[in-house]
């Protein structure tokens, strides 16, 4: 009788908790599976927007266009998206782990802890203002008579040189990299912070009363354990940098050249959404995908075998 | 203690690291603060100085009117502030609602679903946009705040997040209610949502940041001047050619206001811990 009674109220609490998790098994259904799948089946279609007739089907042809390399010369070519979005992303994310790491450790050590507390907030203040403002601003820093000359210029002593920081290919790569690391940069030093002070201060005490130097402690106590928080640290900012846009679009439509920014994402904003190959833009979207699953997956790998015990 | 006060080489060279960064972070932001209030010959004059000559508020009502005197800035600021709002809402209700069912009912398929929700933290809203836009066209829904905040009702990373903190709630609370006759529903928006704040103040404000930030969506979906959203309109403000420096910052410093105030008000918030990692949708 009481057994019955019990296996009553556990079906029912079974109902109401499935009841709670139904609304987001249909968002995800319908705004997550559903589109990738999506994506993927469009990718093997001429899908075009404006026509009414069923689309061709091409199998890998959209694919084989991406990348034919005989079309990696054109401006618009997915080989040179893919190369754009390659250097930007380990043009930034490079700079900014090591710098953001650096930056950690000199103020996990600093005694103050007002002074601690400032830097943070200061460092993180540029992570608030949006992607479009921060380009914004950095757009008129880097006009020619900006502050972006007068500052290098002061510091390289190179009065009135212009270092044509948005027409110049080279230098507009700079400047995507230099808004997307300021603009960053504090979150990740919070990142980093915050993984540095999980590491016990006993093992810290230990080492220097063995007698090791301030960089042996950092290149063989911190570092070590602090691998796991860089592991995902250097994944977390390759992975935002895959997914630029706002910065290359105000660039762009600002007039600077846009061979050399058309990241991968802005080349699907063209195609798919300026020129209507929507077929062609989802093979693109498909190898965005591929790229961050392949990524995720290498962090999800390395971070499970290099679990650290204190 | 007298060894760790030394000034040493090694303490100067961190300090002047810091003091480099530190204008480095800040200088572009006391940029836009200045030049908002300056007319267009002095923010271009080499070299530049960083006080106003005077306030210049020509520069705030060219920003807020437009240049074609329509004020569509306000329309459009309010367009990003409701669907930021939205989002942040429904974000945690579903959130928790999903989060509180995931951490304590057991039901067939739980973990399958939990694994499920998870997975989709590995597609990128930049992979789906091109099927989602499709999705918009054929229902129609382009120009409507329908369309702006449907793919964005909730996040992967707001369910994970309600469910670990849910997880580590006493059962006992729950079961109180219900020997009291609560109902189950009754139980999650009396006892379960009002006991969440610091989990509801972090999903909030990732929710509203991650949108009061977003360009791409809205510019698949907002073709109308007047359904546009406040990065949008600062892009286009931007390129129009007559606008000035002056005009395009502060445009710039008033579309962050919402966020300065957000930031000064809750920091802890934003710098603790879980806050920064960002959800999904950037």
């Amino acid at each position: 009788m009481g057994m019955k009674k019990y296996r009553g109220i556990e079906k029912k609490q079974a109902r109401w908790g499935f009841l709670f998790v139904v609304p987001s098994l249909l968002f995800f259904s319908l705004f997550s599976f559903y589109p990738i799948i999506n994506a993927f089946y469009t990718s093997f279609f001429d899908k075009r927007a404006l026509s009414k007739a069923p689309p061709a089907f091409l199998g890998l042809g959209n694919y084989i266009r991406l990348f034919d390399p005989n079309r990696a010369a054109s401006e618009l070519s997915f080989l040179n998206s893919l190369r754009a979005t390659l250097v930007f992303t380990v043009g930034t994310f490079v700079p900014l782990l090591i710098i953001s790491l650096l930056l950690a450790v000199f103020i996990s050590n600093l005694g103050s802890r007002k002074a601690k507390k400032f830097l943070q907030i200061a460092y993180y203040t540029p992570a608030i203002l949006s992607s479009v403002v921060a380009a914004t601003i950095w757009m008129i820093i880097f006009d020619p008579r900006g502050l972006g000359n007068q500052w290098v210029n002061a510091l390289m002593n190179t009065p009135g040189v212009d270092h044509r920081w948005l027409v110049d290919p080279v230098m507009e790569q700079v400047s995507t990299m230099v808004i997307y690391f300021w603009k960053y940069i504090g979150y990740f030093v919070i990142l980093f912070i915050t993984g540095l002070a999980s590491i016990p201060p006993t093992i810290y005490e230990a080492a220097t009363i063995d007698g090791a130097g301030k960089g042996q402690v950092f290149w063989r106590i911190t570092l070590p354990l602090l691998k796991p928080t860089v592991v995902l640290v250097s994944v977390m900012a390759m992975l935002q940098c895959l997914k630029t846009f706002s910065t290359q679009y105000m660039l762009y439509t600002n007039g600077a050249p846009r061979a050399p920014i058309n990241v991968i994402t802005f080349n699907i904003y063209i195609t798919g959404i300026q020129q209507q190959y929507l077929g062609r833009a989802s093979a693109m979207s498909v190898v965005l995908f591929i790229l961050m699953l392949m990524l995720t997956l290498l962090q999800f790998k390395t971070t499970k075998s290099e679990q650290v015990e204190y | 203690m007298q060894i760790s006060k030394k000034i040493s080489v090694n303490n100067i060279v961190v300090w002047i690291v810091l003091a480099v960064m530190l204008l480095f972070t800040l200088t572009p932001i006391i940029f836009m603060i200045s030049a908002s209030m300056m007319e267009r010959n002095q923010i271009m004059r080499m070299p530049f100085s960083w006080i106003p000559e005077s306030f210049n508020s020509e520069n705030f009502i060219k920003a807020v009117a437009g240049n074609d005197q329509t004020f569509i800035f306000v329309r459009n600021l309010s367009n990003s502030l409701f669907v930021s709002i939205t989002v942040a809402i429904t974000t945690v209700l579903i959130a928790s609602l999903t989060g509180y069912g995931l951490a304590k009912f057991r039901f067939r398929g739980r973990n399958t679903i939990f694994i499920m929700i998870m997975a989709t933290m590995m597609i990128p809203f930049e992979a789906i946009m091109i099927p989602l836009y499709m999705v918009v066209m054929m229902l129609r829904i382009q120009n409507t705040y329908t369309g702006l905040i449907l793919p964005f009702l909730v996040s992967a990373f707001g369910v994970f997040q309600m469910r670990q903190y849910l997880t580590t709630f006493p059962t006992e609370f729950l079961d109180a209610a219900r020997v009291d006759g609560m109902g189950e529903f009754g139980i999650y928006w009396r006892i379960v949502l009002p006991n969440c704040m610091p989990v509801i103040a972090t999903l909030s404000i990732l929710s509203f940041r991650s949108q009061w930030d977003n360009l791409l969506w809205p510019l698949l979906v907002s073709q109308s001047e007047k359904m546009k959203t406040i990065p949008q309109y600062i892009s286009s403000f931007a390129l129009e050619r007559n606008t000035d420096e002056g005009a395009m910052m502060a445009a710039a410093l008033l579309a962050s206001i919402p966020m300065f105030v957000l930031f000064m008000s809750l920091t802890k918030y934003f710098i603790g811990g879980s806050a920064v990692y960002e959800s999904r949708k950037g």
